[in-house]
């Protein structure tokens, strides 16, 4: 079976189209709820979901993602009970594309194996772990090897990785994410301030899609890039648009529809 | 069980660089820069000169009679109470801070957990003229009133965090995030033997003059080694400063002392190594209080300094390989050690040292005479002062 997440790239790349992705914490306000906006997100034409497994240090994460997680948590969500969660998903025939927030410790602690193995019977088709820089993703990244219909570890690059990103891409698949600033999520859209020649430098190097995150609300906020970038994400600001609608469905399609839209208008 | 990594970045299977991509280059630069200023003869004069002329190096090695008479063994005291500003973190400070303006930065920032790391760092910033933020968490400013205070007369700004549970482990947390926003002109000075290679390293380098004079002063005393070196552990950062220049002394026994809090079965502690699980935290793979989730667990000490979920990485190597002991004593032991050490020699101690005292002294009643035990008298209690007398009263000061 190909991941849904290379699938998803061959087909905008197919039909010129660039990829709008959202985040949010797994368990906000519970998981029913999040269950609901996986569907609500889907419908409304969503490429990939990244779905946050709330950790109790958050170091690459803002005030709103820290937030979430701290809340989630409270609310009892663990990385158990997302897999669970994730098994419900495809069963009820869900085919979007979903990847992982989380930091290492959680796979850690679960175990690097069961963890690589429950990932792929449950349909998790990525893992974005921030705090797992390259030269420390050997254990997980052998352990994903090994099982079939395992998740990818998407690559992470940031402004200054400079030398570093040929390393990084030589055997990165899905997509490459390129955080726009320094810091954490969730700041304002006041990009790097080298951001064209960075992201130019990326492009130029990955032979797979170059989304782009940290900061972004609008549409109109990458328009500048969007000759280089392949896609955009989402995360702080969809939060605080989930918190300030209710949770409400109507409200997060319409975004997402609208976003699209604006995204991929030449 | 855990691999073996032949990498300079680990120790066994602890350590590593567990720090978001922003902060590669930086930890890679600063490793490069850590390297040739410890070559430096110039550099290690510049360090040395601070210690001696401003620090007020080197500190006694005081032979404890009346303690020694009292419980056995012959106790003997490294005094790093006596340093400026009372403990041994400035010893780290000093050489951070040098090698933060040989890198050509102009700004230092720093967690603090009870202040004293906190007032070290503001302390060397107004020496050398840097820019200083501490983050400290909304419930330490709470309890250490007069160390922000301290640390604002120092010209530093102090920064509260509020965020998950306002300790010591969630102002370290801030302190990364800033860190990986302002690396280009900021410098992190981590107060512990912990976060991401190579800071256990570097903070072991700036500490070892520890043991460096101790052995020396052990030589010229007795004529010999110790039987035993003892230091607390929080972090690690005195302990691993006691035991640097004796690890590759066989015949001297390595022990570091945890907070042990209410009791291991309380769940109210700060032992991160009693119950063994292992975790990345802070840029580190190391043993971690967490729960049944993996989430990092809040440690409780009545030692603010010793009141972190995690501990260096090189001590969770000492410990495996058993080239060190690690133990816990409980608040209420430690808290005696204080008061036996104000009586016996007139010395009021840190409660983080009288945790390694208390074990000194259980060690020292099994020994015989001529045994000879070393331990680091970290920091001085004058900052402990009120905590202990709300102690005696008997009023709540583990939270």
């Amino acid at each position: 079976m190909m991941n849904r997440i290379e699938e998803k790239m061959a087909a905008l790349k197919q039909c010129g189209k660039k990829a709008f992705i959202t985040y949010m914490t797994a368990g906000l306000p519970d998981l029913e709820k999040t269950k609901e906006l996986v569907f609500a997100q889907e419908q409304a034409g969503i490429d990939v979901i990244e779905l946050g497994i709330p950790f109790s240090d958050p170091v690459a994460d803002g005030p709103v993602i820290q937030n979430a997680s701290y809340e989630s948590i409270q609310n009892g969500t663990t990385l158990v009970k997302v897999f669970s969660l994730m098994q419900e998903i495809r069963k009820s025939g869900s085919n979007v594309p979903i990847v992982f927030m989380m930091y290492y410790n959680t796979v850690f602690h679960y175990g690097i194996k069961d963890f690589a193995e429950q990932c792929a019977s449950c349909g998790v088709d990525g893992l974005i772990i921030p705090d797992l820089p390259y030269e420390e993703q050997q254990e997980l990244q052998e352990a994903l090897n090994e099982k079939e219909g395992a998740p990818i570890l998407i690559q992470l690059v940031s402004p200054v990785s400079k030398q570093r990103i040929p390393m990084i891409l030589e055997h990165a698949r899905g997509f490459v994410y390129c955080v726009s600033q320094m810091g954490v999520t969730g700041g304002s859209a006041q990009f790097h301030k080298n951001i064209r020649e960075y992201l130019s430098e990326v492009k130029k190097a990955a032979n797979i899609p170059v989304m782009m995150g940290f900061g972004i609300r609008t549409a109109d906020d990458v328009k500048p890039l969007s000759d280089i970038i392949d896609g955009a994400v989402v995360g702080s600001h969809f939060i605080n648009l989930l918190r300030k609608s209710n949770y409400d469905s109507g409200e997060v399609q319409k975004y997402i529809k609208e976003f699209k839209m604006q995204l991929n208008m030449e | 069980m855990m691999q073996e990594k032949k990498d300079n970045r680990y120790y066994g299977g602890f350590g590593g660089q567990y720090v978001s991509e922003s902060l590669m280059n930086v930890l890679n630069e600063l490793e490069a820069a850590f390297e040739d200023a410890i070559k430096d003869p110039e550099f290690i004069k510049q360090y040395q000169y601070y210690l001696r002329e401003y620090v007020g190096r080197e500190t006694p090695l005081y032979y404890a009679r009346n303690l020694s008479e009292k419980y056995g063994a012959k106790i003997y005291l490294k005094r790093e109470d006596l340093n400026h500003t009372g403990a041994h973190k400035i010893n780290n400070v000093i050489g951070q801070i040098l090698l933060a303006k040989r890198m050509g930065k102009t700004k230092v920032i720093a967690e603090t957990g009870a202040g004293q790391h906190g007032v070290a760092t503001a302390t060397g910033a107004a020496l050398f003229n840097m820019e200083c933020t501490v983050y400290m968490g909304a419930e330490d400013i709470e309890r250490q009133k007069l160390n922000v205070f301290r640390m604002e007369m120092l010209g530093a700004t102090v920064t509260p965090v509020t965020t998950g549970s306002a300790t010591l482990k969630d102002a370290t947390n801030e302190a990364i995030r800033t860190w990986a926003e302002r690396a280009e002109d900021t410098f992190y000075i981590i107060g512990s033997a912990v976060g991401p290679h190579p800071y256990p390293k570097m903070v072991k380098e700036f500490q070892r003059i520890i043991s460096t004079e101790a052995k020396r002063q052990i030589l010229e005393k007795e004529g010999r080694l110790p039987d035993a070196v003892a230091a607390c552990v929080g972090g690690g950062s005195n302990s691993i400063g006691m035991f640097a220049d004796f690890i590759d002394e066989p015949s001297v026994r390595l022990i570091g002392v945890e907070a042990g809090g209410l009791g291991i079965e309380t769940g109210m502690h700060a032992s991160a190594m009693a119950l063994g699980k292992i975790g990345t935290l802070h840029g580190m793979k190391t043993y971690l209080l967490q729960d049944d989730s993996g989430n990092i667990q809040l440690a409780h000490s009545i030692s603010a300094g010793l009141d972190y979920p995690g501990v260096g990485p090189e001590h969770a190597y000492l410990r495996d390989s058993g080239r060190a002991e690690y133990v816990f004593v409980t608040d209420a032991e430690a808290m005696d050690a204080l008061m036996e050490l104000c009586r016996e020699e007139g010395i009021i101690p840190a409660i983080e040292s009288a945790h390694a005292l208390a074990h000194v002294l259980k060690m020292a009643k099994e020994m015989d005479k001529d045994k000879i035990i070393i331990m680091c008298l970290s920091g001085r209690g004058d900052k402990d002062v009120h905590t202990v007398q709300k102690y005696l009263d008997g009023e709540e000061t583990n939270k």
